[in-house]
């Protein structure tokens, strides 16, 4: 093809062809490290929890009267919902996985208060927790009620039963979950714990929590007059039992009143909401892009071509078929993109280390890049062949009858 | 070479109907020299644009070497414009953004022809118009008559056996369009059959043949001088003397 008269032509009319090669580059580091932000976003929002969400909710039930005594009120909330049908089970915790807040800690191998700690999430709850969050249990037990303390504090001098996640215990011992069961931890309050359980994964109350797969459960909630319930019911009646048991629970006692009932579903979706508008904005903001760039490549192909009516019917007139004229404007395109997407990778990189170094993620992968310039390409193409096939249809007969 | 029979073109607009030709008959031989005049308006272009398939007519029939260009599709035409027919246009229509070089190889290039050749051929060409030493040389770093002669160049580098010419000297000085009708009767007499749109009664009546139109039909065909098709082709030397 006539690559070498097409390029010394549009060498001629630089500036224009320049500010298009340049708006591809930055419509391709933008689109491109979007697209990666996207993808980074919904990989994080695809992570499971570890937990039955589907078919969970919790509630928050507050004492407001005097004389009410949270204890006994979870005994009997116990026995009321066990007793209810679609009710699988119930556990009473300090947070629930999710929802943004919680507690955490950092435990050490070692006694010493000075050794290095690793955080994890701290997760005070009862026997029923592993069946209610739907855990998968992979090394050990589960707390016996025995070893439940719903007052106050843990003993000073005692050993404390704990269960871990997988990921906590492969942080903490190379040999894993298998070294982990039975080994002691220390933490902040010199109360020695030990592993009695593992779990195969449970994620801390923070998407954005860095170790947000350590986690450790331990068997002593601190009364303090409102206890969390976190409800697992049968597949698919969540929504159903969430007001079932909100009547019930409120009927059952007027000392207390029921508060933020809401399905783990709903507070997965609170939670990443940042997370997928940015995502759907980012969405916007490369649609807007790409049809900008592609009406600059447009605009730039049809006054270019407007420009060489009476060349065209000329080259028309000298034998070019209409195939040779379409051919001519998109090598034209094709070498504007080509300048603008090879300007681009390098930006696409430049950026993403800056999008690294600033907002510590992780690094591009690297069929990101040739694959924006490809699309990019193609899409200078597509936008060209509209203006291309008007070309073609320039009749010779312009050769002669303009002056 | 060329045989018109009762050929009529008509433009349609929304409101006008202009009969730009009307039952118009001619036949060209091969190796002529025809000149067409006539007064502006009268049809010379329509004629020259059905005669070079640069379009097409309304009625009548027109058969090139023997063919009935009417049966031809848009590719065809383009092809045979390619290898057939040479243009050569009033206002030389150069492209801008190319060298002279470039210019010449443009019709090449849409015969596919290898890149060798095709810089053989285009160098000889600028060679015998005279300007291979300008050929890195934009069009418009040229004088006029200079850009014509690439224009011929460019319409003779395909070795056309049919050259026609809209007003070749229209837009040159008296002097140098006589430069640029020596060049063309020296192609006549190396064999190409040619037909030049003149308003330059002195120039019209140095060929063969002098067609005249009037209002789309043909008043009168002068004979002008004996058919004499030269024995011996004419030296690259004899073409860049003159113009
Ligand atoms: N595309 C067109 N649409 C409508 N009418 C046209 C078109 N082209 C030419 N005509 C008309 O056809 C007639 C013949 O035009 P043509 O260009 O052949 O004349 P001409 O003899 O070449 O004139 P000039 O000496 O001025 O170049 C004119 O009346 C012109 O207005
Ligand atoms: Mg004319």
């Amino acid at each position: 093809m006539e690559i070498g008269p097409i390029f010394r032509a549009m060498w001629r009319n630089r500036i224009g062809v320049a500010l298009i090669a340049l708006q591809i580059a930055f419509t391709m580091t933008v689109v491109v490290n979007a697209i990666y932000i996207i993808n980074e976003r919904s990989r994080l929002m695809a992570r499971p929890s570890g937990l039955d969400e589907a078919n969970l909710f919790y509630l928050r039930s507050v004492g407001f009267q005097e004389g009410f005594d949270e204890e006994s009120t979870i005994v009997e909330d116990r026995i009321l919902l066990q007793a209810t049908p679609g009710i699988i089970d119930m556990t009473v915790m300090n947070a629930i996985p999710l929802s943004g807040s919680g507690s955490s800690t950092g435990v050490r191998v070692n006694p010493d208060a000075n050794g290095p700690s690793t955080y994890t999430a701290l997760y005070r709850v009862d026997e029923h927790a592993i069946d209610t969050m739907g855990l998968e249990l992979i090394a050990g037990e589960n707390f016996t009620t025995a070893e439940v303390r719903q007052l106050g504090r843990l003993d000073s001098g005692s050993t404390a039963p704990i269960i871990i996640t997988e990921a906590l215990a492969e942080a903490l011992f190379t040999g894993g979950a298998a070294e982990a069961l039975g080994n002691t931890l220390y933490w902040q309050v010199d109360i020695p714990m030990q592993i009695i359980g593992v779990v195969k994964q449970l994620q801390a109350p923070w998407p954005t929590f860095a170790s947000i797969e350590n986690s450790m459960l331990i068997p002593n909630n601190i009364l303090d007059g409102q206890s969390l319930y976190l409800v697992r019911t049968e597949p698919g009646q969540v929504n159903t039992m969430m007001l079932r048991v909100e009547e019930l629970l409120a009927d059952s006692n007027p000392a207390r009143i029921i508060m933020n009932v809401k399905s783990l579903e709903e507070t997965r979706a609170d939670s990443y909401r940042i997370d997928s508008s940015m995502a759907r904005i980012l969405l916007v903001v490369i649609v807007i892009l790409v049809f900008i760039t592609s009406m600059g490549v447009v605009g730039l192909a049809v006054f270019g071509i407007n420009r060489r009516r009476r060349q065209i019917g000329t080259r028309r007139a000298l034998g070019a078929t209409q195939g040779q004229i379409i051919r001519y404007f998109l090598v034209e395109n094709l070498i504007i993109s080509g300048i603008g997407v090879t300007l681009g990778a390098v930006l696409t990189l430049g950026f993403n280390i800056f999008l690294v170094q600033t907002f510590n993620m992780p690094r591009i992968e690297w069929y990101y890049t040739p694959l924006g310039m490809l699309a990019l390409v193609l899409v200078g193409l597509l936008a060209v062949l509209g203006p291309s096939r008007g070309a073609a249809r320039i009749p010779p007969a312009i050769a002669t009858r303009t002056v | 070479m060329l045989k018109m029979k009762d050929v009529g073109k008509v433009y349609r607009t929304e409101l006008v109907e202009t009969r730009a030709l009307t039952s118009f008959s001619l036949d060209v031989d091969e190796g002529e020299f025809v000149t067409v005049t006539g007064p502006s308006g009268c049809g010379k272009t329509t004629f020259l644009n059905i005669a070079g398939l640069l379009e097409t007519y309304s009625s009548g029939t027109y058969l090139l070497d023997g063919q009935d260009v009417s049966e031809l599709g848009d590719r065809q035409r383009a092809r045979l414009r390619n290898r057939k027919i040479g243009f050569i246009f009033q206002s030389f229509n150069l492209m801008p953004d190319l060298n002279l070089f470039d210019n010449v190889d443009v019709p090449l290039r849409y015969r596919g022809m290898r890149a060798s050749e095709r810089r053989q051929r285009v160098d000889q060409m600028l060679d015998s118009v005279g300007l291979l030493s300008r050929k890195k040389h934009l069009p418009s770093q040229l004088s006029g008559g200079q850009q014509q002669r690439v224009a011929i160049a460019r319409a003779l580098v395909g070795e056309p056996r049919f050259l026609l010419a809209d007003e070749p000297t229209g837009n040159l000085d008296s002097h140098t369009a006589a430069g640029v009708m020596e060049l063309l009767e020296q192609v006549n007499e190396s064999g190409t059959t040619i037909i030049m749109v003149t308003h330059d009664d002195s120039l019209a009546q140095r060929a063969r043949r002098n067609v005249k139109i009037l209002d789309g039909r043909i008043q009168s065909i002068d004979q002008l001088a004996d058919s004499r098709i030269p024995a011996t082709p004419v030296s690259d030397r004899a073409l860049s003397a003159n113009a």
